[in-house]
């Protein structure tokens, strides 16, 4: 590395403390930081460090109380998560797995009428329903990403024959369209419901009942109001095992 | 504080609950009040808070002591998932109609001063004002308003260089105020 790289690497360390770059420039300055001089890496890291340090002490003058019941919501989830232990070292990642769930699954729960449009079962999801699955022995969690943007998770029990959906960050449909939950199993896919983009939040859950003897978890676009078999390729799916 | 912070982060790690709650009363008003400076909405800002401090209790493990502070570390960790929130808001484009009317002014009385003394407070709120007006509006945009330096230069019409150079004095005066080494 040059000299003027080294110093043209060195003005980056500031706006990167502060997350003042965008996620290419993060990795690129990664990539050179990797190679760069010692010397250089070693100043890059201390300002980075001493940056941090000073927004760490400036948080006292934007210090504001969150509402009290965050405080419950977390706790709840945290002790839920660390209950029923009997074998630590097996139950040790898992747990931290279900906290995740369980806790975004919290805030959706409270905020009633977030909620998906889930058709065709009828009853709106239930707190009930995803309370049961998350205290169900055989409660298990899988996770994968979406197509263009964001991930899905579903954290599903066969003992309860349900599951709750959790999407973070997944783009809304096109206008004129929906996106179709297909529960697929031996007999093929059959409709798990529908979202579409006026129920598609940054964090959007929803409540799965009757998984069967499905398998995989799959989505499709669809026109709205769905359709009664996929129609465009699957964009996401989950394995449920 | 910042020992008591390290302990906690340790006990944390080990999936204590009762840490992660004392951890959590100690540092709530920094970090939802970090993120509703950045987002300005308060569902926004709830649904954040809560993300972050799951990620705490998930990741504890992975705090470095050599790496800086236990409070650099969580206000780091606060900071990126308010500004990646911003980012995505941005990026479908609602940001105007969610924001718009954004009021950040509170009161400081707010805050449980058990917490955070009134002195150090009053100590780091002269240290903003002794910047420049042009100092202070860097870390607005750059930091409170999650922009990148690209962008903030774009914003006020001044060349990536002197941004860079701006932002960087801005932070240093602030550095050498609050005597970080």
């Amino acid at each position: 590395m040059t000299q003027p790289d080294s110093a043209e690497l060195l003005s980056l360390a500031t706006p990167y403390a502060l997350h003042a770059v965008t996620d290419a420039e993060s990795i690129e300055i990664e990539r050179q930081l990797a190679t760069a001089p010692a010397e250089v890496a070693s100043a890059f890291i201390n300002e980075v460090r001493a940056v941090r340090q000073t927004m760490a002490k400036l948080s006292a003058t934007t210090a504001l109380e969150p509402p009290l019941t965050l405080r419950t919501r977390l706790l709840a989830a945290v002790s839920d998560s660390s209950t029923d232990r009997p074998n630590r070292s097996v139950s040790a990642r898992w747990r931290r797995v279900a906290l995740a769930a369980a806790a975004v699954i919290a805030v959706g729960l409270a905020a009633v009428g977030i909620g998906l449009a889930i058709r065709p079962t009828p009853p709106p999801p239930s707190s009930s329903t995803a309370a049961q699955v998350l205290a169900a022995p055989d409660v298990r969690t899988v996770s994968g990403p979406v197509t263009g943007s964001g991930t899905a998770t579903l954290v599903f029990s066969r003992d309860r024959n349900a599951g709750v959906l959790v999407m973070n960050d997944v783009l809304p449909p096109q206008a004129g369209s929906v996106y179709q939950m297909w529960l697929v199993g031996a007999g093929g896919p059959r409709s798990a419901g529908i979202i579409d983009a006026a129920s598609l939040g940054p964090s959007t859950k929803a409540v799965l009942t009757d998984l069967g003897d499905s398998k995989v978890l799959a989505f499709t676009v669809e026109p709205i109001g769905g359709s009664t078999k996929p129609t465009t390729p699957i964009f996401a799916k989950l394995a449920l095992s | 504080m910042t020992v008591e912070l390290d302990i906690l982060l340790r006990r944390i790690a080990d999936q204590d609950v009762e840490a992660f709650a004392d951890f959590y009363d100690r540092t709530r008003a920094r970090v939802y009040g970090l993120v509703i400076r950045v987002l300005r909405d308060p569902g926004y800002s709830e649904e954040t808070t809560q993300d972050i401090y799951v990620q705490v209790w998930r990741s504890a493990a992975n705090y470095d002591p050599t790496a800086g502070s236990p409070l650099a570390w969580l206000m780091t960790l606060a900071h990126r998932r308010a500004v990646d929130r911003v980012r995505a808001e941005q990026a479908a484009g609602d940001r105007e109609s969610r924001y718009g009317a954004a009021n950040t002014d509170r009161p400081a009385d707010q805050v449980a001063d058990t917490v955070i003394s009134l002195d150090e407070q009053n100590q780091v709120r002269q240290c903003l004002d002794s910047l420049t007006e042009i100092q202070r509006e860097c870390v607005q945009l750059a930091y409170y308003d999650g922009l990148t330096y690209a962008q903030v230069s774009e914003r006020l019409s001044a060349n990536l260089a002197t941004i860079k150079s701006r932002i960087r004095d801005a932070i240093r005066s602030l550095r050498n105020c609050l005597g970080v080494s």
